[in-house]
């Protein structure tokens, strides 16, 4: 899908020419280990770059010189990947070729260099009012979460069975992790990122392969480095916790439940596929088990799903319902993975999520980012990764292997948010 | 079949209107491996008050009723329509706005069979009493689930404070209370009136021949009967040009308040090229004064006043509009003094030149293009703008001819005082200081 070309050592250029797009879609992922003080450094080194450098030392001005780029979009993000952060540098230009005497792009490429390796700094410093104030910005983003209940939910959820483990950790950081930050620390991660963070680099549109190479040249030197590897496997062992079950009240009219399940098969096994046919049947589309029992049948929700965190071997179900409802759904939403696990699973059931997998990979593709993004990930199993590979790997999967593979998954804990116990819906 | 070819963007758009009224679109694209079929009637939330088709007097319905007929839609009398996709590994979905309702699949493979599905479910209406009791417990748990997004509660406060009487001011899922009273026979009602071809559009985008797919539509349609096309009365009150509250709160659980300062539009009854161009001025002009290049953004963003959810916005259809800036802020009383200050001394003195404006339209022929990779854009924003009767390959051409009297004439529709409201969320405990 990609071709790829190593730049340094723990340096790695991926380019995919491809005239599907009529943008160039660029990416930096910098890889790290994660940890709460990591998550939450990067987390504001990103906000620091991402808001003024040493050429353009505004913000006004550096988002002038990006719309004077036709609009470039240039923005950071942190995400984690199993044990690792990422800290991602993304940046999308129109391609010269649907504009009439223009060089976009080279411009952004040397745009894309000055971010990098130009910030701005005083004194080998970074500007302490920035600082001081980014700071505050991914606190408030942080804190917004609190006013989502779906994602304040699964995060409760997530520090209940997986205390201190990179499975709860925010790629953000906490607020008083993000609080403690200083400048000293954020110049320290900025040459770690620069010196031994393990670097991929991918291009995706209508691009000459050796032209992005000599601008890859012409505008960035990385030194070689030798990233620390932690095992891709991540440590999905049961952690044990005392309780199985939080009920949690806030001011609000919903309930949220969120139940989480573990599973032995993690992304790097074998059984990585009949753990993901499962899943689909248990609640991974509109056809599944839970979806057509809790909504279509017991017309209990508007959302009811599951999804497979293949990752951390974590399966998670959630359902907005009637506060009142919740022992109820919960018995409902176990039945189904019993019915599963006794063998209760029709063909039509297989052919349909086995569609819907294929779909669903042959329509990400579609997307440049999710180009980058489902390959960045599958790269890690099969450098030669192809659409057709998992097609053929999900037409072998059995009845009988998603029967076994349903008896391995084990109920952790049940996770209840809602308005006050007993209160009218209104 | 109808062909234009969009030269600067490399585009050939097909597009016929059947014997039945429907009107197809057909956009080919190349590289993709999925196809986009949106099927949309020009029926939405607003649409309460009409002449069903066949009588003579105007009816009322319940709210929140296009957007119960959207979900019933799905409920067949062999079972649910999801399930059918599903083993053609089509991904279907719908949705409801002020205007419209669309049902739409989207699929790498069986694109002609889909399509067929898609067609049959919205033009076989099945609703028995007992179909629609039952989804009345799912859509109180989609109701309710809005209620507990601030966000949601937030915009939709601040167009309840700028209508008095239109119904772009009612929620498009209803109330509890109102869904409660919906009947099958509602349903058929609203079906028969809104479902007809003559008020619907067809649009395809992506990995499909235009040919083989606009002949598949024509004879799916040509072996289906339909009443005679019939003109749709539809009945909006009269709007006043003031807002019908300057402002007013509500405590939600969240972290700290948020805050829409919103400006009602009263320049909504245009539609065509017309509209086109108004709706670019005005998001030019409000690009410029409030966007993040601003002066302004960046005083309150130094300050602290707006955080990363701000936005700033202007949009429109045929009997309302409205421009809303609005972020998270500590400070929404000191946020809302500095916008108004901002409107005034921008109405006093034109600060702008032509390299400004310059600038503002490039950025946004830059978001269009990108916007293009996305046939999900294309198909969802083809649709409106056909609505109202503009083109949407239309867009980089009328950016590039936009004046910038045009720009300014637009931003003047913001300054009177009587069309500004302020709409706020704030934490429990802060209520009354």
């Amino acid at each position: 899908m990609f071709q790829q070309f190593k730049l340094a050592q723990g340096v790695k250029l991926y380019v995919r020419p491809t005239e599907q797009f009529k943008t160039i879609s660029i990416s930096f992922k910098w890889k790290q280990q994660i940890t709460e003080q990591n998550a939450a450094i990067r987390s504001v080194l990103a906000n620091i770059l991402q808001y003024s450098n040493n050429v353009y030392t505004s913000n006004a001005e550096f988002r002038k010189r990006l719309d004077d780029l036709y609009g470039a979009v240039l923005y950071f993000d942190t995400t984690k990947k199993g044990n690792y952060h990422i800290l991602s540098l993304n940046a999308e230009t129109v391609n010269d070729a649907y504009l009439s005497n223009e060089k976009v792009v080279d411009e952004v490429f040397s745009l894309l260099s000055t971010v990098i390796f130009e910030p701005l700094m005083k004194n080998g410093k970074f500007v302490d009012s920035i600082v001081k104030r980014e700071k505050e910005q991914v606190i408030e983003r942080i804190q917004s979460m609190y006013d989502d209940k779906t994602r304040y939910a699964q995060q409760r959820l997530l520090e209940n069975i997986r205390p201190n483990h990179p499975a709860s950790i925010s790629a953000n950081g906490t607020v008083s992790t993000v609080q403690q930050i200083t400048n000293e620390q954020l110049v320290e991660m900025y040459n770690t990122i620069l010196s031994s963070d393990e670097l991929s680099i991918y291009v995706v549109g209508d691009v000459n392969v050796e032209a992005i190479k000599e601008k890859m040249d012409k505008h960035f030197r990385f030194s070689s480095r030798t990233p620390v590897q932690e095992p891709s496997t991540v440590d999905i062992k049961q952690a044990s916790h005392e309780k199985d079950f939080l009920h949690e009240i806030q001011d609000m009219k919903q309930g949220k439940l969120h139940i989480a399940y573990h599973t032995p098969i993690n992304f790097y096994s074998e059984d990585f596929p009949i753990m993901q046919m499962t899943n689909g049947i248990f609640g991974g589309f509109a056809h599944s088990k839970i979806f057509m029992n809790v909504r279509e049948k017991e017309s209990m929700a508007y959302y009811a799903s599951s999804s497979y965190s293949s990752l951390y071997g974590l399966v998670f179900v959630f359902a907005g319902i009637d506060a009142n409802l919740q022992e109820k759904a919960v018995l409902l939403i176990d039945e189904q993975l019993k019915v599963m696990q006794a063998g209760d699973i029709s063909d039509l059931e297989i052919n349909q999520t086995r569609s819907m997998l294929i779909n669903q990979l042959k329509e990400a593709l579609d997307s440049a980012r999710a180009q980058i993004e489902i390959y960045d990930q599958y790269k890690e199993l099969n450098e030669a990764f192809t659409v057709e590979e998992w097609i053929e790997k999900w037409s072998k999967v059995s009845k009988e292997q998603i029967q076994q593979m349903a008896s391995k998954i084990e109920k952790e804990f049940v996770y209840f948010l809602s308005g006050k116990e007993g209160a009218d819906n209104e | 079949m109808n062909e234009t070819y969009f030269k600067q963007l490399e585009e050939t758009l097909y597009h016929e209107q059947l014997p039945n009224g429907l009107n197809v679109y057909i956009l080919p694209k190349k590289g993709f491996s999925k196809t986009f079929v949106t099927f949309t009637t020009k029926y939405g939330s607003i649409d309460r008050e009409f002449i069903p088709i066949g009588k003579e007097e105007p009816v009322i319905v319940p709210d929140g009723i296009a957007h119960f007929l959207e979900h019933k839609m799905f409920e067949k009398e062999e079972g649910d329509v999801f399930q059918k996709f599903s083993e053609k590994g089509a991904s279907a979905n719908a949705f409801t706005s002020f205007t419209k309702t669309t049902y739409l699949f989207s699929s790498t493979d069986h694109v002609l069979e889909n399509t067929k599905t898609l067609l049959d479910f919205v033009q076989q209406p099945y609703f028995t009493e007992q179909t629609v009791e039952k989804e009345k417990g799912i859509i109180a748990q989609e109701i309710t689930m809005y209620d507990d997004q601030p966000d949601w509660r937030l915009y939709f406060g601040a167009i309840e404070n700028m209508y008095k009487e239109h119904p772009v001011k009612i929620d498009i899922a209803g109330t509890i209370e109102s869904i409660n009273q919906i009947t099958a026979d509602h349903l058929y009602e609203c079906y028969h009136t809104f479902y007809h071809p003559s008020n619907m559009v067809v649009f395809v985008v992506g990995a499909v021949d235009p040919n083989q797919m606009m002949n598949f539509i024509k004879e799916d349609q040509a072996a289906k009967s339909f009443e005679e096309p019939q003109e749709i009365k539809r009945f909006f009150p009269t709007e006043q040009n003031s807002v019908a509250y300057s402002e007013r709160s509500l405590q939600m659980d969240v972290q700290k308040p948020k805050v829409i300062f919103g400006i009602k539009s009263n320049n909504a009854t245009i539609s065509g090229n017309e509209m086109l161009n108004f709706e670019l001025s005005m998001q030019v002009a409000i690009e410029l004064i409030f966007g993040r290049t601003s002066a302004f953004y960046q005083d309150v963003y130094d300050k602290g006043l707006v955080d990363e959810s701000y936005s700033a916005d202007f949009s429109m259809e045929q009997g309302y509009g409205f421009t809303m800036i609005g972020s998270d802020s500590p400070n929404p009383e000191t946020l809302v003094k500095s916008i108004k200050q901002t409107i005034l001394d921008n109405t006093n003195e034109w600060n702008f030149s032509d390299e400004d404006l310059k600038r503002i339209t490039r950025k946004k022929i830059g978001y269009f293009l990108r916007a293009l990779n996305s046939i999900e854009y294309i198909a969802n924003q083809f649709t409106r703008y056909s609505f109202n009767e503009m083109n949407l390959f239309d867009v980089v051409p009328a950016l590039e001819s936009l004046t910038m009297e045009q720009v300014k004439n637009a931003f003047e529709t913001l300054k009177n005082e009587e069309t500004h409201t302020i709409f706020t969320i704030v934490p429990f405990e802060k209520k009354g200081q």
